[in-house]
């Protein structure tokens, strides 16, 4: 396949991107997710809609107010290029930033329902054996919802490569800087380059389809050996 | 008015006691009769009492997993005043479930490893390999806990809170689901001569009362949410055969040890020696050795029985007898102190004539003590 420079710039940054935020988002979607399932207040149920939103609103609403937060023309977009050394708009870091609050509710969701579901009974073991909480969620709750860790990560990723309303609001399409494969792709059907269009179309395609088999194979993996075998039944008692 | 904040972890009880006090806790369950509760530093407890009485709320109380209102102090530490708890975490306590909870997606050996961890009086590792192996658990170390069935997972769960060997320690139906014949021949011994070695406050749950007479020397009864103070275990014993559960009786008998070769115990009894085979715990001359009989397992005698494979024969008197439901006789019969009921038919009490207050000779095999 006859791939151009810049295709492949694009095809790096969306890489970088979808890899950057599931790493981002597995270090605050965890803890979030963790904290979530222990609290219990009616305010709970708000912050879980708060944090699904972005599953039902279309991207656009959520780049367009993230458009007006970066921007430099009021207080928090000055805040934030200060903080972060330049305007967030129209740049990378900005589109991090969109891409952690877009897919949120794929981290958070399958790592709360699965905290919810074994959390408080291991937690309360754990702590029933003098284990720390932080040490319980660490070395109990993370192991035993490996398999969740897994999917969220997963979903995290593919859903940040498939991005493209939240990026064509707030990063528009610079090459190498916020020029992800879904806007080049968009930008060689506008210009009628549909050779190039199927090349970037069919190679996301194939990078999705490949590591949602490598989650589904991990998350076999990660699954106990031989549960799948007849005759074993599954233990009473134990979660997961 | 006494304004000072209590100090968890470091202010002292009023009673200045080591042991564990319980003063007034009061659960969603129990609003009417609150819970007092005085126990030594050390010693194996009972904890027994009809399903839904409120066993299972008390210890997760105790653990500070429930909400409850109340003062518990442990080993000159307070661990709740009023409404301010310690955290589960930092109590000088383990608690084990009913339903095992052991950790998912890590094997046995991950599982009692972080217990050990997280122990601040961890055992030696030989102490813990004689444990493994005699839970027979050292062949199950590399599964993951997913593979268990239900009795190896309870096995495991109460390991695990052996290698943590907290100071108090709390059980919660732990061998519910365990094979009886080895609970009575490999686990309680087991566990009785372990806490003889690392002393703990032992409170242990049990629906089943052999388990509860084989460990402990007093019981807690429980009965609609009422937790009455630790009583000698034949009241505990009446309570229960009020609550007419179950149709086997076992007597439990205690008799002092004169030898121990190769599996073969030698015991005095009311000046008679008894032997019983097959003995899993560890035994010195003079100890003291608790044991339990199945009334079914005793044959009564007239005269004294000449030379028999049976090597055990006591003399004993016959103080009560009572006629049961499915058409047998249950005898009451005493040898200096201790009861032992005896199961006969019919035919048998009509042929042998018994008398109350007579002397008879009750015979049993050396495979029938439990629990040795």
């Amino acid at each position: 396949m006859n791939i151009a420079a810049a295709d492949w710039q694009a095809l790096w940054l969306t890489l970088k991107l979808a890899g950057l935020t599931t790493l981002l988002l597995f270090i605050i979607g965890v803890p979030l997710a963790w904290k979530l399932s222990q609290w219990q207040s009616r305010w709970r149920h708000g912050v879980e809609v708060l944090i699904t939103l972005p599953l039902v609103l279309p991207p656009t609403v959520l780049g367009f107010y993230l458009l007006l937060l970066f921007s430099p023309n009021y207080a928090p977009g000055q805040w934030l290029s200060q903080l972060f050394g330049s305007p967030l708009v129209f740049s990378f870091t900005g589109l991090v930033f969109a891409s952690v609050l877009y897919s949120l509710p794929f981290m958070v969701q399958p790592l709360l329902a699965a905290f919810s579901a074994n959390g408080q009974r291991l937690t309360q073991a754990a702590a029933a054996l003098g284990i720390p909480p932080w040490a319980a969620l660490l070395k109990v709750l993370l192991p035993a919802s490996r398999a969740a860790i897994v999917s969220a990560c997963a979903l995290t990723f593919a859903h940040t490569l498939g991005e493209f309303g939240v990026v064509l609001m707030i990063g528009g399409a610079i090459p190498g800087e916020t020029q992800v494969v879904s806007i080049a792709l968009f930008q060689h059907v506008e210009a009628m380059e549909y050779g190039a269009a199927h090349r970037l179309a069919l190679m996301l395609m194939g990078i999705t389809t490949v590591m949602l088999l490598m989650a589904r194979w991990l998350g076999h993996l990660l699954s106990p050996r031989g549960s799948h075998k007849e005759g074993v039944k599954p233990v009473m008692g134990v979660l997961g | 008015m006494d304004i000072t904040l209590p100090l968890f972890g470091t202010a002292t009880t009023t009673s200045g006691s080591s042991g564990l006090h319980v003063e007034g806790l009061v659960t969603s369950l129990n609003t009417a009769t609150p819970w007092q509760l005085s126990l030594p530093a050390t010693g194996v407890f009972g904890l027994t009492g009809p399903s839904g009485s409120g066993k299972s709320t008390l210890l997760a109380a105790l653990a500070g997993l429930r909400r409850c209102r109340g003062d518990i102090a442990f080993a000159n530490t307070v661990w709740q005043r009023g409404r301010r708890a310690l955290a589960t975490h930092k109590r000088a306590a383990s608690l084990g479930f009913q339903d095992s909870r052991l950790f998912a997606g890590q094997s046995v050996a991950d599982n009692l490893a972080l217990a050990r961890k997280y122990s601040h009086r961890p055992l030696p590792a030989e102490e813990c390999e004689q444990l493994l192996k005699a839970f027979g658990i050292a062949p199950l170390l590399h599964q993951p806990v997913e593979l268990l069935s239900g009795g190896e997972a309870q096995r495991v769960a109460l390991l695990r809170q052996l290698f943590h060997n907290a100071p108090l320690q709390l059980f919660d139906e732990p061998l519910s689901a365990v094979d009886r014949a080895q609970v009575l021949r490999n686990l309680l011994p087991t566990l009785r001569d372990f806490w003889a070695r690392y002393p703990a406050l032992v409170l242990w749950t049990s629906h089943d009362f052999d388990e509860v007479q084989l460990l402990a020397q007093r019981c807690l009864w429980m009965q609609s949410a009422d937790l009455s103070a630790p009583l000698p275990l034949f009241e505990v014993a009446k309570y229960l055969d009020s609550k007419a559960v179950g149709d086997s009786c076992r007597s439990r008998i205690e008799a002092r040890v004169e030898s121990l070769r190769g599996g073969l115990l030698t015991l005095e009894l009311g000046g008679v020696s008894i032997y019983a085979d097959r003995v899993a715990g560890d035994y010195r001359k003079g100890d003291t050795a608790v044991f339990l009989l199945e009334a079914g397992d005793i044959s009564l005698s007239v005269e004294k029985p000449g030379l028999s494979s049976i090597l055990n024969c006591l003399p004993v008197t016959l103080t009560g007898k009572k006629h049961l439901a499915d058409g047998r006789t249950r005898l009451q019969l005493t040898l200096t102190e201790q009861v032992i009921y005896a199961d006969i038919s019919q035919l048998s009490c009509e042929r042998l004539q018994l008398r109350e207050g007579s002397t008879y000779f009750a015979q049993f095999k050396a495979g029938s003590p439990a629990g040795l």
